[in-house]
């Protein structure tokens, strides 16, 4: 899941904390190698390597491109699941090396949901598109998790997949959950700011290590699809809270691609959010 | 350009539903407020025979701030009431004796241990400490500490350093701690080894007195590591090191002067018209320094559950006084949220080397002398239970009953004529009965 992996069981029985730790690790063993980008023969590989033939999907991966091609459209083009192809041109290693225009003009034909054809349950691809779940695939398995803990236990528990997670309820005498969000520039484990979570889920955008800097500038590695560059003054995190972990995954994702305007969208929509900028200035 | 006014709430929610397969539920996230931790707790303390009673209300209160930085208050009242030990020896007759402050008389029964029954005091007690990492692995923290009596004022303050290695499974600390505590007792400082006088009128100085204050000065240095012994196990070492200098000596404490054969109090007659002692007794004097080297360890291990500390205190000091320390806890837990903590304690010292039963008429006269029973070759024993219960919102109450033993010797070499086989220590029991409550603010 790209990162530290826990969860958190209130819960004084030792065979109750072993069964949702295995209910949470069969789901996040299952939802990682159905839809990583990284492994040869699953479903994102079959779709990926269709040369512009349809390919037919299971009843869960066209839910998630449902969802996906929702979100594309509520987010008129921002959130785009085939936007990954960009990443031949863009390296963020923190090294300083900026591709040419005419390498992202290059790729932008490949680029865009709309250029899709998608009919539940066939999609297909232009040769050379390229879909990615990175985008979700992750909070989606927090979801699943919980659920998937829930359905085993009573108890609290905390699902925590790299920084994205949910509740499944408060713990023991009402008490919040009470969650750290990482500080941009603190040392290893500190946290910035303290949430106290009852129900529900949190998910952070954004990235500490990963950017390009450029002219003294730090680029962020957020991509405006549509356009094939950074986008502008994007926020270093943004963290939503909501009632599942995917609607504040895809909420924090959009803050990002908003740029200068996170704050006022995530407002706009009236959910709870935390945002870390880079000092004026840096 | 996508329109930021445009909301996508409603439509984003009806797809998660429609991804997820369950309906929406709520969203309760809200900043972390800092809250407060406090532990609160009435004590009873009491001795028997009447002697001394504290009633003490406290409370550790402690705030996280997040990152690991946190502020730690504690707030204490004593009210102390009560007799305690003068330091003069029981007698075949009643003896009488000139109070601290010089102005008033108190007799003693024939065959009593003499006690000074004007022993009162109401202490206040204040401490801040605020602790913070330093850099990855290191902890920094610093305190300031304050406490008033109607005879003492301490000031202290103190800073520490800790250091995580081995994957944070030892820990080397460092702590550093300085106090001056200021000393003004009723009716002035006695002069060392001075008679004790009559008792003087409104308008006259009490004899033998020598300025109205003091101070001591105390530096404290400990080095400690604590080492994780597997999942199960941890084990703590700390050596201590404390320098006192100033006024250590205890103002309300005399010595009996007695006969060098007999070892009966040696009888004086007071000034006419006057009221006062009817023996020779002479205000105790300690040296002006004391050098303390203590060893710690503690082992805590958890049975599945239950979990067994044991600790073993040594000290040695400059004055002599060298103590052994054995204490035990186990925690018990028991029902849904209950625990039983029995615990036992053993405390063994030997005299410091100007301790006296008493002092002996006509001879020389010694520079140090102290006939204080906590300096004696003494032994105690503590036996206690504390029961806790943990409430449904997470706070715990808690009781203590425990009770106290101790008991000392006057050491053979100081006995003269009579008192030997005959001595009185001033032993006695005492019970200590503890509430607590901790709560979140």
């Amino acid at each position: 899941m790209g990162g530290p992996c826990e969860v958190l069981v209130e819960t004084e029985h030792e065979h109750e904390a072993r069964q949702v730790a295995e209910a949470v690790c069969a789901a996040a063993a299952r939802i990682e190698s159905k839809y990583s980008r990284y492994l040869p023969d699953n479903i994102v590989a079959r779709i990926n390597s269709g040369m512009g033939a349809p390919t037919t999907v299971d009843d869960e991966t066209a839910n998630l491109l449902d969802f996906a091609a929702q979100v594309h459209q509520l987010s008129e083009g921002l959130f785009d699941i085939t936007s990954g192809v960009l990443r031949r041109a863009w390296t963020f290693d923190g090294s300083g090396r900026v591709p040419r225009p005419e390498d992202i003009a290059a790729l932008l034909p490949m680029v865009g949901w709309s250029k899709a054809r998608w009919v539940r349950p066939t999609l297909t691809l232009l040769p050379g598109m390229q879909i990615d779940f990175g985008g979700i695939a992750k909070e989606y398995a927090v979801d699943q998790a919980a659920q998937a803990a829930a359905s085993v236990s009573a108890s609290a528990v905390l699902v925590n997949f790299g920084g994205d997670l949910a509740v499944t309820r408060a713990r023991h005498g009402d008490q919040a959950w009470r969650v750290g969000i990482e500080g941009i520039d603190a040392h290893e484990g500190a946290a910035a700011r303290l949430v106290d979570l009852s129900a529900g889920a949190l998910a952070t955008s954004g990235d500490t290590y990963r950017y390009i800097k450029s002219g003294g500038h730090r680029l962020p590695h957020i991509l405006d699809p549509r356009s094939g560059w950074p986008v502008s003054d994007a926020p270093r995190t943004v963290t939503v809270a909501a009632p599942s972990c995917t609607q504040a995954g895809t909420l924090s994702t959009l803050a990002m691609l908003k740029g200068a305007g996170a704050e006022a969208f995530l407002e706009s929509e009236g959910v709870r959010f935390w945002i870390q900028r880079d000092p004026a200035g840096s | 350009m996508a329109n930021n006014d445009t909301k996508i709430g409603a439509a984003l929610t009806a797809a998660t539903c429609g991804l997820l397969g369950i309906a929406p539920s709520t969203s309760v996230a809200s900043d972390a407020a800092p809250a407060w931790d406090v532990d609160s707790a009435f004590l009873y303390y009491g001795e028997s025979d009447g002697r001394v009673q504290d009633l003490s209300l406290s409370a550790h209160a402690t705030r996280d701030f997040g990152d690991e930085r946190t502020l730690g208050l504690d707030v204490s009242v004593d009210s102390l009431t009560g007799a305690s030990p003068n330091g003069a020896i029981a007698s075949d007759g009643p003896q009488t004796f000139t109070s601290p402050s010089g102005r008033k008389t108190y007799d003693t029964p024939a065959g009593d241990i003499p006690l000074d029954e004007s022993f009162l005091d109401t202490r206040f007690a204040v401490n801040g400490n605020w602790s913070q990492p330093l850099a990855r692995l290191y902890t920094i923290s610093a305190g300031l500490g304050f406490s008033s009596e109607y005879d003492y004022q301490h000031i202290g303050a103190n800073v520490g350093l800790t250091r995580d290695f081995n994957q944070r499974n030892t820990t080397l600390s460092f702590a550093l701690a300085y106090a001056n505590d200021t000393i003004k007792p009723v009716g002035g400082l006695p002069l060392p080894l001075a008679q004790m006088g009559d008792a003087v009128g409104e308008d006259q100085s009490p004899a033998n007195r020598a300025g109205d204050s003091d101070s001591k000065n105390v530096l404290d240095v400990l080095l400690g590591v604590t080492q994780v012994l597997g999942r199960h196990s941890v084990l703590r070492v700390n050596l201590s090191y404390s320098d006192s200098s100033g006024y250590l000596t205890d103002p309300y404490k005399i010595l009996s002067v007695v006969d060098p054969v007999t070892g009966e109090p040696i009888a004086r007659t007071p000034a006419p018209g006057t009221s006062g002692p009817v023996n020779v007794y002479l205000f105790e004097n300690r040296p002006d320094s004391r050098r303390k080297e203590a060893l710690y360890a503690e082992l805590r291990h958890d049975f599945s559950g239950k979990v067994l500390q044991v600790g073993y205190r040594y000290s040695t000091d400059d004055w002599d006084v060298d103590s052994h320390t054995l204490e035990s806890r186990l925690r018990l837990p028991f029902g849904e949220s209950s625990y039983l903590e029995p615990h036992v304690r053993y405390y063994q010292q030997t005299a410091a080397s100007f301790y006296r039963y008493s002092l002996a008429n006509l001879a020389p006269a010694p520079e140090f002398a102290s006939a204080d029973a906590r300096l004696s070759d003494m032994s105690a024993v503590t036996v206690g239970l504390k029961y806790g219960r943990e409430t449904a919102g997470g706070n715990e109450w808690n009781a203590r009953l425990e009770f106290y033993q101790q008991k000392a010797k006057a050491p053979g070499e100081f006995l003269i004529g009579n008192q030997v086989g005959n001595t009185q220590m001033p032993d006695f029991n005492a019970v200590i009965l503890q509430f607590g409550y901790h709560f979140k603010l």
